[in-house]
């Protein structure tokens, strides 16, 4: 038995973690205490980087965990930590559970059918576990040299980004003044 | 079950289930979190597309929405910050200024 | 020379525009009353000098009719529509007529509107009056002829309401417009059916086409096409059952009084069955119609003027009296006796409209004739006329009235084409009445003992003498215009009808039983007013039923206003109105509003503002979206 376990180890790990991340993000939504859902998202991410890794683009599952866990839900805890939120009385659900959940439904059949209907037969030839990936040499070569386009809008977006936090901060500075002296 | 078909799966399934937190849950810190998560199934089924083609056009993109997001959640939970000095309240259904 | 013709019609047009600019408000009355008045009465004798000089160029081409095409309306596929001018004996003689008789009102206009505030548009409107008058003797075609026929209707509007700050003189040409449309409603279909025919308006040309040898005559019934045109003409001329403007319209000043509603505008519908002789000749039935309506028409008015107190209502009554028997004429085929009628009533009464403007600028404004009398001694000149021109209306010979009275009494006798002595015997009634009244009223306004108030009887004074010079040409024409052998003259192209053969030994006594008529009726009225005021008195009690019918002139108005004007506004209130405008117009465009603001106002709850059901739409896009391409890709 260890040995079928052992040699199908990619693809029962893929299982384990897969799984994994739906309980977590299925946790996500059940979960009272905002902080105990960042947990919960924080731990999605970490085994979704560990499905990159085992897919083989292991640049990506460190790129997941670096700018995802550390930067973005380093930055969302923080907030939680700073405005204290304790939900303990407030209600967890808005008025659209019941409609939600069937949209759900639906939404998962129409996308799971579509998708099915999609994909070419299974056993594709040469898709399968033994793929090796590609490295970062391949991927950083390819994104400066065939989608520098693709490199340099992003530039641009950042920058409107910068531009708008400035903007946010002058309004928010009106906002306090107005308040302070209104 | 092929993996592709079961890492869409997963892909589907998390992207559905950070559409359904949004619809669902009233804080708006867990909203922004939701949010998240459908992001992170989107990169997840762009990386198996990705890998099964042999391509880098699906990592590229990958690449290019962590930046997004990292971004837009800079610029969202100071937004969220703003509102909340205002109104008090993290409750969503409290925020109904733009009715009608 | 060329031109004549277009030069006689544009010339009170002329006036017209610069009377009605520039001595009006509209041009800030830049011009005193010496440029009204040689504007506006020389402009009219100018005509009259034309016609005179298109008259003698008639003649000298062998009364050949001139033919001048002024403009070129329209071209429509094959047919053309020309505004082209016609001149022979009969527009000779109406032409004449119009600018001659239209030319002396205007002088007496001069004296009568001195002092009025509106004078320069008083001109104006007047010399409007002609130009379209001209434009309806000259016209050559039917369409012509129609533009003239509405524009004097219009003319007509503008002057009996000149005082129309006074409501109801705006009443009355109302009312004289709109019964005058409801007979062009029965002119334009003849019209229509004349051109469906023969294939032209022009109206020697559809003479000619009903005149062919052989009897090759358009396919349509000529009878039909003249009651419709009769009915045009009874609108026009104030006929039953369209007379009751003619009364009302009484409201203008006598001037106007004098030349629309006597002499010129009246007989528009004479002229006009006068002038399509050519099919009344095939149209047996509709003769017979115009005779009987013209002979009813008399006798009816006749009895009205009976008892009228009003000096205008009187001599109103008068000439729709006078206007029936010359339908009578035409009716029995005497076209050119009818035309000649019309001459001598333009003379005479004129001349009693112009005198009774007289009288009443004499007595500073009275109308009523029992406010009136012993006027003789006071204004001598306008009594003397008013005498000669009573005398000539009442057929003493050998004043004008009586030899064209005469000669339509007989061909109403003897005719081959539709006489028959009812048809006498009711003309001859009707001119022993008219012999009546006209002396009823010389005796109550100038003779007797005076019933005038005190401050009116101070400020008798006789009229200046740019009105009474007219008076006096007006009555020496009636006195010999009967002279004129206007029937012989227009025998060419209207022929005498041929009277029946045994008839002829009657011609004699009927003369004489004519004069006996006129003389009978003013000694009788001369014995009944002229002695005791309580005889009539007597005589008013004893038929008491009878003069409250003829006072109230057979209440026709109350009865239009009962059984037309009642529904038509009942139905315009109710149906078009009420249900038609309100809730049908108004109710669907509310309607279609309220609809739209509803449904707005529904979709809008969409707007919640509560992001939670955004994003529940957003998933349910998605899912629709996905399940229609998963059906269809």
């Amino acid at each position: 038995m260890i040995d079928t376990l052992l040699r199908h180890l990619d693809s029962v790990l893929l299982l384990v973690f897969g799984v994994s991340a739906l309980g977590c993000a299925a946790l996500m939504l059940v979960a009272r205490q905002p902080m105990r859902v960042a947990m919960a998202l924080i731990a999605t991410m970490a085994l979704l980087g560990a499905i990159y890794g085992l897919l083989g683009v292991h640049f990506i599952a460190a790129f997941q965990v670096l700018i995802y866990v550390g930067a973005v839900m380093v930055f969302m805890v923080f907030t939680i930590m700073l405005l204290e939120v304790r939900e303990d009385s407030a209600p967890r659900y808005s008025k659209l559970l019941l409609p939600g959940l069937a949209g759900f439904v639906l939404l998962l059949g129409a996308l799971g059918i579509s998708v099915w209907h999609a994909l070419p037969a299974a056993g594709a030839p040469a898709a399968g576990a033994a793929t090796p990936g590609f490295g970062i040499s391949t991927f950083a070569a390819s994104f400066v040299g065939e989608y520098w386009l693709h490199f340099e809008l992003t530039t641009v977006l950042l920058l409107a980004a910068v531009v708008a936090a400035l903007a946010v901060i002058r309004i928010s500075r009106r906002a306090g003044d107005r308040q302070h002296h209104g | 079950m092929d993996k592709t078909q079961l890492l869409l799966g997963l892909a589907l399934a998390l992207f559905a289930l950070g559409l359904l937190g949004v619809i669902v849950r009233r804080n708006v810190l867990v909203m922004l979190m939701c949010m998240e998560l459908m992001l992170n199934g989107v990169n997840l089924s762009l990386v198996t597309f990705s890998q099964q083609a042999g391509t880098t056009a699906g990592a590229v993109l990958v690449f290019l929405i962590f930046v997004v997001a990292t971004v837009e959640i800079a610029l969202a939970i100071p937004i969220v910050l703003l509102l909340v000095r205002d109104k008090r309240t993290l409750d969503l259904g409290a925020y109904s200024d733009l009715k009608g | 020379m060329t031109g004549t013709l277009t030069l006689i019609v544009l010339l009170p047009l002329l006036g017209f525009l610069l009377n009605g600019v520039l001595a009006t408000q509209l041009g800030g009355n830049r011009v005193g009353k010496r440029f009204v008045t040689v504007v506006g009465c020389g402009l009219p004798l100018a005509s009259f000098a034309l016609v005179l000089q298109a008259l003698a160029q008639l003649q000298s081409g062998d009364w050949k009719p001139l033919v001048e095409v002024a403009y070129r309306w329209a071209l429509i596929g094959d047919s053309r529509f020309e505004i082209a001018f016609y001149f022979d004996r009969l527009t000779a003689v109406m032409a004449l007529i119009v600018t001659g008789v239209g030319s002396v009102i205007h002088i007496y206009s001069v004296g009568y509107m001195a002092h009025d505030k509106s004078f320069g548009r008083f001109f104006a409107y007047l010399n409007l009056f002609l130009f379209f008058m001209l434009l309806l003797v000259l016209g050559r075609s039917l369409l012509v002829l129609f533009v003239g026929w509405e524009g004097v209707g219009l003319a007509s509007y503008l002057l009996i309401g000149f005082w129309f700050d006074d409501l109801a003189n705006a009443r009355a040409g109302k009312k004289a417009f709109i019964t005058n449309r409801i007979g062009d409603a029965g002119f334009l279909l003849g019209m229509f059916l004349l051109y469906h025919a023969v294939g032209t308006l022009d109206m020697d040309r559809i003479n000619a086409a009903f005149n062919t040898a052989g009897g090759a005559v358009p396919a349509v019934s000529a009878s039909l096409v003249g009651i419709l045109l009769f009915i045009g003409a009874s609108g026009k001329s104030a006929q039953i059952p369209l007379h009751v403007w003619l009364p009302d319209a009484m409201a203008g000043p006598t001037p106007v009084s004098a030349l629309i509603h006597a002499a010129t505008m009246v007989t528009a519908g004479v002229y006009l069955v006068a002038r399509m002789s050519g099919v009344y000749l095939h149209a047996p039935e509709a003769s017979a119609v115009i005779a009987i309506v013209g002979v009813s028409t008399a006798f009816l008015a006749a009895t009205v003027a009976l008892v009228q107190n009003d000096i205008k209502k009187v001599l109103a009554y008068s000439t729709v009296s006078q206007l029936g028997f010359m339908f009578l004429a035409l009716g029995v085929g005497a076209y050119g006796v009818a035309i000649f009628h019309v001459m001598t009533h333009a003379f005479f009464k004129a001349c009693l409209f112009l005198g009774a403007g007289s009288v009443i600028h004499a007595l500073g404004g009275e109308q009523d004739l029992r406010k009136m009398g012993g006027l003789a001694r006071r204004v001598p000149v306008t009594f003397t006329t008013f005498a000669i021109a009573t005398a000539a209306i009442a057929g003493i010979p050998p004043l004008a009235g009586f030899f064209s009275k005469d000669e339509i009494l007989w061909y109403a006798f003897a005719s081959s084409r539709g006489g028959s002595v009812l048809l006498w015997g009711v003309a001859a009634a009707t001119a022993l009445m008219t012999a009546f009244y006209m002396t009823r009223l010389l005796w109550l306004a100038f003779l007797g003992t005076s019933r005038m108030t005190p401050e009116v009887e101070h400020h008798v004074h006789e009229s200046p003498w740019s009105m009474t010079g007219v008076l006096v040409l007006l009555a020496g024409l009636s006195a010999v215009g009967g002279f004129i052998a206007l029937p012989h003259f227009l025998e060419p192209l209207l022929p005498l009808p041929a009277v029946n053969e045994h008839l002829h030994a009657f011609e004699t006594p009927l003369l004489v039983v004519s004069v006996v008529l006129a003389a009978s009726g003013v000694a009788l009225a001369a014995w009944l007013f002229g002695g005791d005021p309580a005889r009539p008195a007597a005589l008013r009690e004893r038929f008491a039923t009878a003069h409250r019918w003829l006072s109230g002139k057979y209440f026709v108005d109350e009865l239009y206003e009962r059984v037309i004007g009642r529904p038509l506004v009942w139905v315009s209130d109710r149906v078009f109105l009420r249900l038609g405008d309100r809730a049908l117009l108004d109710g669907t465009l509310d309607g279609l509003a309220a609809l739209g603001q509803r449904s707005a106002g529904w979709l809008a709850r969409v707007q919640t503002g509560q992001l939670h059901l955004y994003a529940g739409l957003v998933l349910a896009g998605i899912v629709g979206a996905l399940i229609w391409s998963w059906r269809h890709v």
